[in-house]
């Protein structure tokens, strides 16, 4: 039986690997990662590409800037005087001022700003110029009652970091929530996508044979139950596969891409960095706690629950997705049966965003990490906080249960379904398959 | 005896499949299994390939019962061909055969023999998608045969096929047979078998009506029946023949008639020539496997009318 199975697999596996199309997405998609990463940056570094310089005249009656305000790379500011009705002039095809700002005192002593401009003014730039005479003004209003600036910048940079330590076995423990969390995530994220994607790779896999008609052919050679772990297995391997060709290109080109991009951009390598050790200078501490209890950092329990979760999540949903495309004809009439598969999936992908991570020892976020269809992602959010091994126990229990259920429950449908065409079955019919003799 | 099956019965939910057949297929034969749509043939077919299971009844291959060794005895061709389209056609076959358990070198070195044989080198490495309709049925029955099962089941093998390809499939059959394989060939399309068939059953509405040997079947329903052309004027004796059918062309007349009584072939012809005729022909009309078929299904009503 594993002898038939491996067949099947390596089929799958290697008629999936041949093709174009996984050539294609494993090279390009980490490139247009990078890309899509460097772009972000590159703009990011850049604000000022694809805004022009643009000129503004003050008419400052009120003389509440004492004609000096800083301009900045985007915007020049340029004191002038004309009388008001003359102000139209300074907007003139010919003027090259984009805007003037009238600045005025009212006979309250109220004063009030004004922005005329040759067309709406972005928010962006409207709240630039706020914020620069809102620090003029706080300057002025500093040096009249004489605090010194310098001093008052650094009572401000007061900051309280609290360091945290966990109760175990060996005592207080220095935690790794920081880093954990985003590993966390990190391995949630790849369990739901991996799921989604290879779910329906699996899916489409049994309805194309189904409309071939090969099936009947191959289900003389082997049993469906052997036929749907071979096809559920291979295309597992195709995942792995094409994520470790991931991680490995990421590793290797994400050095040589961003030389690339910085030299694309003519920024000095100098520059960047001592722009990240400023950023970094700024938040030492934090830094310090993300990093914190690295040493403590239990990877053989991270590794160990990411790859457990990552293969019985995708076999639990797997066969489901399997069950799903030997009932139907066409993929069209999936729509039905998928819902109640990804609902779950995706909800728990939301709670694990919200609820989860907010209070990850909450009953309900204990349920979620016991309940098959919700614990492959659950229990990676909750791994930084630290989960008790029982629980751990109880939901590896669970989960190996919930998909020996799913592949039975998937192989009574599908050894019926693979052989049925015609008519979209109902629910009801789905649950007599389950029972029908062979 | 390759095959027996007792007592086999079926039920899906709404209808009988099948039920109480018993068939004997003896071995190195071509078995016809015929009947309409609908009949059961492709349920019967199905438990033999052990893709179903019976819901009760036996069938035993080579005297043992049936089970999953068996499945590497046998070839299957079903009536909806299909293979994987994006799949090089070498890669395909060497698939289907490891699936019925040859090792892959096995596999190959079997797959030589059809390659000269049909002349396909050349579509070796091209996907099942580039070739022809009929390039891929070749394709499929070599897919079913790579293995050299001793059982080919064949359901409606030459549905889809053109007169060039069916002569060279009904080859390809015989050939097979004379090495020693037996083929249980399955149809609808009663008399397009009649003369590849060694032994045949008749299934119509899940129960079996009757088997046998093609032409002992025939002697059994035939009607002593015969068609006569001749040129003259004939006067036939009413109390020996009953006229079913006459017809004139070019002053040649063609008639039917059967005997009322059971006569030999000389007396018929002596009694015949005793009118003023040039007899031109003379043979026996044999009922065709359709109107065995029709009257058998209705004796078998009427007897359970009677019931």
């Amino acid at each position: 039986m594993l002898n038939k199975i491996f067949l099947i697999a390596k089929r799958e596996f290697l008629t999936r690997i041949k093709k174009k199309s996984f050539l294609v997405m494993t090279l390009v998609s980490p490139l247009l990662i990078l890309l899509f990463y460097g772009l972000i940056f590159y703009f990011t570094v850049n604000k000022s590409i694809g805004e022009e310089v643009k000129n503004i005249a003050i008419i400052d009656e009120s003389e509440v800037l004492q004609q000096n305000l800083e301009s900045t790379k985007t915007t020049l500011f340029t004191f002038v005087s004309v009388a008001p009705d003359k102000i139209n002039d300074l907007l003139s095809e010919a003027s090259n001022y984009y805007a003037v700002l009238n600045i005025q005192k009212n006979s309250k002593g109220e004063i009030s700003y004004q922005l005329l401009a040759k067309d709406q003014p972005s928010i962006g730039m409207v709240s630039s110029i706020e914020d620069k005479i809102a620090a003029k003004l706080k300057d002025f209003q500093l040096q009249q009652k004489g605090i010194d600036k310098e001093l008052l910048n650094q009572i401000n940079s007061t900051q309280v970091n609290i360091e945290t330590k966990k109760l175990t076995d060996k005592g207080f423990e220095e935690g790794n929530a920081g880093l954990t969390t985003i590993i966390g995530f990190a391995g949630a994220i790849l369990i739901y996508f991996f799921i989604f994607l290879y779910g329906v790779q699996v899916m489409r896999g049994v309805i194309e044979e189904k409309t071939n008609r090969i099936v009947e052919v191959i289900v003389s050679s082997v049993k469906p139950f052997e036929l749907m772990m071979g096809k559920i297995s291979g295309i597992a391997l195709v995942g792995l596969t094409q994520f470790l060709i991931w991680v490995g290109l990421v590793a290797a080109l994400s050095g040589p891409v961003s030389g690339l991009v910085m030299q694309m951009m003519d920024v000095n390598p100098t520059e960047i960095g001592s722009m990240a050790q400023d950023a970094a200078s700024k938040d030492t501490s934090k830094m310090g706690s993300l990093f914190a209890g690295l040493a403590n950092l239990n990877v053989p329990l991270i590794v160990g629950l990411f790859l457990f979760y990552f293969i019985a999540g995708y076999l639990f949903y797997g066969a489901l997705f399997a069950a799903i495309g030997s009932a139907v004809d066409n993929e069209t009439d999936t729509q039905q049966f998928m819902l109640p598969v990804t609902m779950p999936l995706v909800f728990s992908f939301v709670l694990a965003q919200t609820i989860v991570t907010q209070d990850p020892n909450s009953t309900l976020s204990i349920w979620l990490s016991m309940i098959p269809f919700s614990s492959p992602i659950i229990m990676m959010v909750r791994l930084p906080f630290g989960i008790p091994t029982i629980q751990i126990i109880a939901s590896m229990a669970f989960m190996i249960a919930g998909f020996v259920f799913t592949v039975w429950f998937a192989g009574r449908i599908y050894r019926i379904g693979i052989l049925t065409y015609g008519k979209k079955p109902s629910y009801k019919e789905l649950f007599k398959w389950l029972f029908q003799k062979n | 005896m390759i095959i027996q099956i007792n007592n086999l019965s079926k039920k899906y939910q709404n209808h009988t499949a099948l039920s109480n057949i018993n068939l004997d297929i003896p071995s190195g034969i071509i078995f016809g299994l015929l009947g309409p749509n609908g009949a059961g043939k492709t349920s019967l077919i199905r438990i033999l390939t052990q893709i179903t299971e019976a819901d009760s009844g036996t069938i035993h291959l080579d005297g043992t019962l049936l089970n999953r060794s068996h499945v590497q005895a046998m070839g299957y061709l079903p009536e909806e061909r299909g293979l994987y389209k994006k799949m090089q056609v070498a890669d395909q076959l060497l698939y289907l055969a490891e699936l019925k358990g040859l090792s892959n070198k096995e596999a190959r070195q079997r797959l030589k023999y059809w390659v000269d044989k049909f002349e396909i080198k050349t579509w070796l490495g091209k996907k099942v998608e580039e070739l022809s309709k009929g390039m891929q049925q070749k394709i499929q029955f070599i897919g079913t045969v790579l293995h050299e099962p001793k059982l080919i089941i064949l359901d409606e093998p030459f549905s889809g096929f053109d007169p060039i390809n069916a002569q060279i499939l009904t080859e390809e059959i015989l050939a097979l047979k004379e090495k020693g394989a037996t083929i249980i060939f399955s149809t609808h399309r009663m008399d397009s078998v009649e003369l590849l068939c060694d032994k045949i059953a008749l299934i119509n509405l899940s129960e079996k009506v009757l088997d046998g040997a093609v032409p002992q079947l025939k002697e059994q329903y035939k009607k002593n029946q015969f068609e006569v052309q001749f040129e003259g004027e004939l006067i036939l004796n009413h109390q020996l023949f009953n006229l079913e059918k006459s017809d004139e062309k070019h002053g040649v007349k063609k008639i039917s008639i059967s005997t009322l009584q059971k006569i030999s072939n000389k007396e018929i012809i002596s009694t015949l020539l005793q009118s003023d005729i040039n007899l031109l022909s003379f043979k026996e009309e044999l009922p065709s496997m359709e109107e065995i078929f029709i009257e058998a299904v209705n004796q078998k009503n009427n007897l359970q009318d009677a019931k």
